[in-house]
């Protein structure tokens, strides 16, 4: 039996019904406005709104990125951890001061290297979620260790990275084509203008973009690449460039060469209409050099800065920072890595600041999966929850949002060692559902769409055992 | 035609009707359209004299065409007698209309065209201001003229000249293959097709050229190459152990001169299969990458038609798959809580051997009793199978500390040898672990030698019944088409599973199989829409280098990577971005008729607004200025962009420049070479017209003929004709 069945999203299997999937998919070429096919729009946005995601690719670490500081549970971590451990000290200056203590005088800090977003964090600007990852339903140890997988069913392919990494984006293994970012996409594209300009990747090709009717539209880092064999004169001559730019977008009987010049149609469309809108764009912040996060973050913010011209009220981007699959040299690797990503979360609230919108865009973390704790040679292998970061004016920040996993790898009945299934990959007590409807919310999504973008989620909402999965985990206003 | 107007003709010089000019012109231009083993020359049989008056009728129909009868035979005027014999049966024949466009085509020069047919009781004729004539006569052809000294001249049948009339339907040598057969066939085996080869395998059949092909001796490895050219030479000038564009020139180099094309297409399938990346390699040994990826390479590639299990064995201990997925310095679990890494055993069964599903022999996954499909492994299977690949590192024993070359003293900066990139990694069975390893339903008992676990191990995986069809269908997908058929991948791994001789994981075996199955072959598959796959931007960039610089021109390439998408190809070989290939063997478009047929495109996860753009871009710049490099041995090895150390080293086109001023012949060239006659008439035409507004002429300069030359090659390659390889 399949828990994940995308066929039972009642908006997809409508639009399959009614064939308007078919016509989204092939019929329309250059239409940079799709949402007249769709469905009534779940909302029509009046102010501006955008959530971006910062997707760490490889599977972060996360026990040395949250770190536990209490002397307890330091004292666990290090010993688990041993030469992978930081030191207590050098976690001082990024200790985290949530205005309510965690309860048990559990306490955490940041990696070393993360001291702007500590300092969001301590400002109030941003949130730490604990241990979040794929759930179908709740679930405890035991019922992961049962073989009754109808009963307790788990998210297909754990551990590995493409499957996890669709997993999150789309709630569905690789060979997804609908992420929870492109329906949210596909509510607001009434929304906007020029609907291609909803969902837009920095970074590469992303399921988590591609909505039944919205698409995912890719930037570089400096904006909209032209074409410019299309653009007047292929060496030398017009009519060479004339017929280039007829191959290149006129519609082709094979699905292949279609789809292809689809792209390239849109393309050189939305190049005009980007590279216009970026023109005027003046924005101030610096964004630090030689850190690719970075680089995706300013286009996104000067991609917001230039929404008026794009047309857009509300938008999802997508941005990703490689290389977190430390299997080995874990602590330079991963020092490089915090460092920057903390970097470029710091320069891109500040320059949402200098735009005036901080409390309208919203910017939060994902990854394939967290890590274990026991250590291998020089590294950590591939795990399950993870601990996640909110950062915005609208976050209800200098806080933490989840439950606390125990520090523990032990393979016993005690309660510590009941959140891992096995050297520390941690069994979460959060799903990604819960985590997107809370951001969905916030972007306009009414309570009764949520279960056709997140095909679990009314599987939450109650307790079980001891931990609460409530539906919305509260962290923004 | 009158025929008073024949005779003002008839007793010119016709300066160009010289045997020799009839053979020149066939050389030109003949070779196009027949197969090249037919393309031997006509010769005339006797010197020209001043013809005569051919005489004539009063309606313009020479006297000599009331008796054909009297006709000699002479059926080398126009051509060789000997490809008659070839023409075989089924072969379409032309009718006289065909034929006579056909020459006119052919021997401007004698049948200046177009003119119409005459039509006579018996025959059809039509006349030239050159003087010459040509009637049919049912299926007799006739010539008279200046150039049969006014002789009537029977030079053959309609039948006679099938092969050259309708060479796509000729089946030369009994192959029954068309030029555009062929060079589909060569662009699936390799990267690139030339006349030559598509004549061969016209000839030979698929099974015989690519037996032969296979054959071909392996060039130069990547590892002697980058010492040939003195990259192994560790000095603070060059500071070459510490370039990261050696290993992108290694590769390159190989992809766009080896002499083994077919092998070395087969390796970059491999290398997008059991993937190695040069960037993620010099996160952890930067002085390793270089060597340490052509050894890899040249692994790849002398396995790419050996045995599975052996082709796993090396790159399971190469170097550098030792630094990329953690074997090297891998350790045993220990006192403390330290677990082996479980890096390698997770991904070299998820995208090595088996992946993540069972499957039927069809690469379709089973299912169990409740419609379910059924993983392969478990977490348990990982970390079990982890503890074989302990002990691993790299092999040092040539490289003495004491003797490496300080280059910093003050650093203390000494640079290893290359040897340790290009051994496989020692084993050091104090760091191996001993516990017995459990996975996939073998047990490795406690206390097994290492080598021996490893043994156990890679002889399960590959003995495994989902390597077949899950590499298999790879293959396939990498060469021929995305969505292979079910029983097409059956087939393949069939072949896989035994090699027919009772060998599994015969490489060679299973690429013929790729190659020569009917689902690869059938030309029905060139108009399915979905058959095929995108060409990758790689093979793109090198079958331009193949197809248009000589070989002296693509060895002196020294190419960067390409990986950027806003303005390079979006893929650069032997740098993938992860170990998961430049793109997944299941990714479905999203938002595409593709996703609503639930059909995969692999090479569309690198396909978006910005790569288009990208690789039309680069194609741009590298069609008319060719490859950009910058001077070996240069002496900021790597530093600050120097423009003085840069220049560009173009292609020449010099088979394609003599057709810049036939823009038909142009486009008809490179449709046939580029994309196996794909274009499409609309298509060429469009190509054609756009061409002729900057038409170029004999007297035109060489600049100018090779600027018109760039634009057909950059329209070809633009067009998603190409771009679809079916």
């Amino acid at each position: 039996m399949h828990f994940i069945q995308p066929q039972k999203h009642t908006r997809r299997a409508f639009l399959r019904r009614s064939g308007q999937l078919a016509l989204a998919g092939s019929a329309l070429p250059f239409a940079l406005n799709l949402a007249a096919i769709g469905e009534a729009a779940a909302f029509t946005a009046t102010d501006y709104k955008a959530l971006v995601c910062v997707f760490l690719t490889g599977g972060n670490d996360h026990a040395n990125t949250v770190v536990s500081y209490d002397q307890a549970s330091y004292n666990q971590y290090a010993g688990i951890r041993s030469a992978l451990a930081l030191s207590r000290s050098s976690l001082t200056p990024t200790v985290l001061t949530p205005s309510l203590p965690l309860a048990n005088g559990l306490q955490y800090a940041l990696h070393p290297a993360m001291t702007d977003v500590a300092r969001l964090f301590n400002t109030g600007k941003a949130a730490t979620l604990l241990n979040v990852g794929p759930l179908v339903v709740p679930i405890t140890k035991a019922q992961y260790n049962s073989t009754d997988r109808n009963r307790f069913p788990l998210p297909p392919k754990l551990f590995s990275h493409n499957d996890q990494q669709s997993t999150w984006q789309s709630s569905s293994a690789e060979g997804s084509t609908v992420g929870w970012g492109g329906n949210l996409g596909d509510l607001a594209l009434s929304s906007n203008s020029a609907s291609l300009f909803t969902c837009i990747s920095a970074s590469g090709n992303a399921v988590f973009l591609s909505g039944d009717e919205a698409l995912q539209y890719q930037v570089s880092t400096n904006g909209a690449v032209p074409v410019f064999a299309a653009q007047g004169f292929l060496y030398g001559s017009s009519a060479a460039s004339n017929a280039v730019r007829t191959l290149i977008t006129q519609n082709r009987s094979d699905v292949l060469e279609n789809e292809y010049n689809r792209i390239t149609a849109r393309s050189i469309t939305a190049e005009t209409q980007v590279s216009a809108a970026l023109s005027g764009v003046s924005l101030s912040t610096a964004f630090p050099a030689n850190n690719s996060l970075a680089s995706q973050l300013r286009i996104v913010a000067r991609l917001i800065a230039g929404r008026n011209g794009l047309g857009a009220k509300r938008q999802v981007f997508f941005v990703s920072l490689g290389g977190f699959d430390t299997h080995d040299v874990l602590l330079t690797q991963h020092q490089t890595l915090m460092s920057r990503l903390s970097s470029a979360i710091s320069a891109f609230d500040a320059s949402m600041v200098e735009l005036g919108i901080s409390d309208k865009v919203t910017l939060f973390t994902a990854s394939d999966f967290g890590r274990t704790l026991t250590p291998n040679t020089g590294g950590t292998d591939h795990g399950w929850g993870s601990h996640h970061f909110v950062v915005g004016g609208a976050v209800k920040g200098r806080a933490f949002y989840g439950t606390p996993p125990p520090v523990s790898v032990g393979d016993t009945s005690a309660p510590e060692d009941q959140w891992h299934v096995g050297q520390g990959r941690l069994l979460p007590s959060t799903s990604v559902d819960q985590y997107g409807a809370t951001l969905a919310k916030w972007f306009g999504v009414a309570q009764s769409e949520l279960s056709q973008i997140f095909p679990n989620v009314n599987r939450f909402g109650g307790s079980v055992g001891a931990i609460n999965y409530p539906l919305d985990l509260g962290f923004l206003a | 035609m009158q025929a008073s107007a024949f005779e003002s003709v008839a007793g010119a010089v016709v300066d160009n009707a010289t045997p020799s000019s009839v053979a020149t012109h066939l050389e030109k231009h003949g070779n196009l359209s027949r197969p090249n083993s037919l393309a031997m020359p006509a010769v005339i049989a006797s010197a020209l004299a001043l013809a005569s008056c051919g005489g004539g009728d009063e309606s313009g129909t020479p006297v000599a065409f009331s008796d054909f009868s009297k006709a000699q035979n002479k059926p080398d005027l126009l051509d060789k007698s000997e490809h008659r014999l070839a023409a075989p049966a089924g072969a379409r024949i032309p009718d006289a209309t065909a034929f006579l466009n056909w020459a006119e085509n052919q021997f401007p020069q004698f049948f200046p065209g177009p003119q119409p047919n005459i039509d006579r009781p018996t025959f059809v004729f039509r006349a030239y201001p050159t003087g010459n004539f040509i009637a049919v006569a049912s299926q007799d052809i006739y010539v008279l003229g200046v150039i049969t000294q006014d002789n009537l001249v029977r030079i053959g049948t309609l039948d006679d000249f099938a092969c050259f009339v309708y060479p796509e339907s000729c089946q030369a040598g009994g192959t029954g293959i068309t030029d555009n057969d062929a060079a589909r066939f060569l662009l699936q085996a390799q990267f690139s097709a030339s006349l030559e080869e598509t004549a061969a395998v016209r000839q030979m059949g698929y099974a015989a050229w690519l037996d032969q092909a296979m054959n071909v001796p392996t060039g130069i490895t990547g590892a002697d190459w980058l010492r040939v050219n003195g990259y192994n030479a560790i000095s603070r000038e060059t500071q070459f152990y510490d370039r990261m564009d050696l290993g992108d020139y290694m590769v390159w180099n190989q992809l766009m001169t080896a002499p083994d094309a077919v092998r070395k297409r087969a390796a970059l399938a491999l290398s997008e299969y059991f993937v190695v990346a040069i960037q993620g390699v010099d996160n952890v040994e930067q002085w390793l990458v270089n060597f340490g990826m052509a050894r890899y390479w040249d692994i790849l590639s002398a396995n790419a038609f050996g045995s599975f299990r052996r082709l796993l064995e090396e790159i399971t201990l190469s170097a550098v798959m030792g630094v990329y997925l953690n074997t090297k310095g891998n350790q045993k679990e220990d006192a403390s809580g330290r677990q082996p890494d479980e890096n390698y055993a997770r991904e070299v069964m998820q995208l090595f051997t088996i992946g993540l599903r069972q499957l039927n022999l069809d690469g379709t996954e089973k299912r169990d009793a409740a419609g379910n499909p059924i993983d392969t492994y478990t977490q348990s299977d990982v970390s079990n199978l982890a503890r074989v690949f302990t002990g691993y590192d790299l092999d040092q024993r040539q490289n003495p500390f004491d003797q490496r070359v300080l280059v910093v003293q003050d650093q203390n900066r000494r640079i290893s040898n290359q040897t340790p990139a290009l051994l496989p990694m020692q084993f050091f069975p104090e760091r191996h672990s001993t516990l017995a390893a459990s996975f996939l339903g073998t047990t490795v008992p406690a206390n097994t030698e290492g080598p021996q676990a490893l043994a156990i191990a890679l002889d399960t995986l590959a003995n495994h019944p989902n390597v077949g069809p899950f590499f298999g269908k790879q293959m396939i997908q990498r060469l021929v088409t995305s969505n292979p058929s079910p029983a097409y991948v059956a087939r393949v791994a069939t072949v896989f599973n035994n090699n027919g001789s009772g060998v599994r994981g015969d490489l060679r075996a299973v690429f013929r199989a790729i190659l020569l199955d009917e689902e690869a072959r059938n030309p029905n598959g060139t108009t399915q829409s979905g058959f095929g796959k995108l060409r990758e931007p790689i093979v793109r960039f090198v079958q331009w280098g193949r197809t248009f610089a000589d070989l002296a021109t693509r060895e002196r390439w020294r190419a960067f990577e390409r990986s950027s998408s806003a303005d390079g190809l979006a893929q650069s070989p032997l740098r993938s971005p992860s170990v998961f290939n430049f793109f997944r063997p299941g990714y479905v478009p999203p938002s595409t008729a593709l996703a609503a047929s639930r059909s995969v495109a692999p090479e569309f996860q690198i396909v978006n607004e910005s790569s288009v753009s990208g690789y039309l871009n680069h194609m741009m710049v590298f069609v008319s200025d060719g490859v950009y490099m910058r001077t070996t041995n240069a002496s900021n090895p790597t530093g600050e962009f120097v423009p003085s150390d840069f220049f560009n080293v173009p292609a020449s086109y010099s088979s394609e420049l003599p057709l810049a001023t036939n823009s038909a012949a142009l486009v008809d060239r490179l449709g046939l070479l580029l994309c196996a006659g794909r274009l499409s008439a609309s298509t060429k035409q469009l190509m054609v017209n756009a061409l002729n507004v900057t038409a170029v002429t004999a007297s035109s300069n060489d600049s100018q003929k090779l600027t018109q030359v760039h634009r057909a090659v950059y329209m070809v390659m633009a067009c998603p004709e190409y771009l679809v390889q079916k």
